[in-house]
């Protein structure tokens, strides 16, 4: 952004912008952090990767949680999941990005807005 | 609320149909408007039981994604004397269906467990359904893992033998617990429950081996042996002992005591 650009908007947009850009900081930052805290390093996201009941079952239980709750509603952010789990926003949204990275999730960025859903109907036939 | 409900145990044998046709039977006597859903697709037997005529589109179809949940559905409330509350979903009996079923991948399962999950939408809300009875197959099989993660409350049918207590104990721990469902146990087949103390007894025990809830005791009746599966049980003898336990069952259910 050049200087004439940031005079010519007003404080507050500048403001929402900088809260923006330091809520998608902070998620990849939990990424990060969660990634860390499993000690893995492939940040390859695996390609598509089932969300059915046996992987559910055989998932961390922390993980189940979230995954469970994305399978109930279909599609929402991590504020949306937490609402459901009782838990804080950050944490849900470091394990939804988890889930995103492990190849269960997909993720969809509208607006501010990050959607978090599992892909059921695109992977092929059978 | 429980309103999707689903049938399940370690074994077979242990009167998951029985229970399913009749709690949904039941359940729609008292005005409920309720879908019993076949999802034992290993060994499909509402089709016979309810011997429904000119089955056109069943539950396969409907989880394969060829056709709408509608078009599966089978009015059959004339059989409890009902009007419009009482329908069915089948699964396909034929044997090519069953082997087709059984050699479904994982990506499948997980589109099948979407399509259930969505029964709530267009079943529950949009056409106005109180109770979805789903009945499973026994044991830790994907048919019967969806239809428990769509459901909000699993009612567990279990008899005394050994191998069964057992499994139903491990599957309560490691499987029901797992996905945060509530269980209501099912005590079926029990020999000598005639006098208050010893179905006492039977309920202590129930609480001491399971730890969770004992939403009913069925005694071992011969009548109910005797009829062979030939007639909704709860429907054709409304004064037999069964039929008034079945409506306790249901009651319970109805009026959210069971979690």
């Amino acid at each position: 952004m050049t200087k004439e650009e940031i005079l010519g908007k007003k404080p507050l947009q500048l403001l929402e912008k900088i809260k923006e850009n330091l809520e998608r900081l902070n998620e990849k930052m939990e990424v990060m952090i969660e990634l860390q805290k499993h000690g893995k390093k492939d940040t390859q996201p695996i390609q598509d990767a089932s969300l059915d009941v046996m992987t559910l079952l055989s998932m961390p239980d922390h993980l189940r949680k979230t995954a469970m709750t994305i399978c109930r509603c279909g599609r929402a952010t991590a504020e949306e999941i937490a609402q459901q789990t009782n838990r804080a926003r950050a944490v849900e949204s470091a394990y939804l990005n988890q889930l995103v990275i492990m190849g269960y999730l997909k993720k969809e960025r509208k607006g501010r807005k990050a959607y978090f859903y599992a892909d059921r109907e695109s992977q092929g036939e059978k | 609320m429980n309103r999707i409900i689903a049938v399940h145990s370690y074994k077979g044998g242990t009167g998951k149909t029985l229970l399913s046709v009749n709690l949904a039977a039941t359940l729609a006597k008292h005005g409920k408007k309720v879908g019993l859903f076949d999802l034992d697709f290993r060994a499909p037997s509402l089709f016979a039981i309810l011997k429904v005529p000119n089955t056109e589109y069943w539950l396969n179809d409907y989880l394969n994604g060829t056709c709408d949940i509608n078009k599966v559905l089978v009015d059959l409330s004339p059989r409890i004397q009902g009007k419009n509350n009482f329908f069915v979903c089948l699964a396909n009996p034929a044997t090519e269906a069953i082997r087709d079923m059984s050699a479904k991948d994982r990506k499948w399962e997980m589109r099948a467990l979407g399509r259930l999950l969505s029964l709530r939408n267009t079943l529950l809300n949009d056409k106005a359904f109180d109770y979805l009875i789903f009945d499973t197959s026994p044991g830790l099989q994907y048919s019967s893992i969806n239809a428990i993660v769509a459901a909000d409350f699993v009612v567990v049918a279990t008899t005394g033998d050994r191998s069964d207590v057992d499994g139903t104990s491990r599957m309560l721990r490691e499987l029901y617990n797992l996905f945060e469902k509530k269980t209501g146990l099912v005590l079926n087949k029990v020999l000598d429950s005639s006098s208050k103390s010893k179905k006492d007894e039977m309920h202590r025990k129930v609480k001491d081996v399971y730890q969770v809830p004992l939403l009913g005791l069925v005694p071992c009746f011969c009548e109910v042996l005797r009829a062979e599966g030939n007639f909704i049980f709860a429907q054709d003898k409304p004064d037999h002992p069964f039929t008034k336990i079945l409506d306790e069952m249901a009651k319970r259910i109805e009026n959210n005591e069971v979690s």
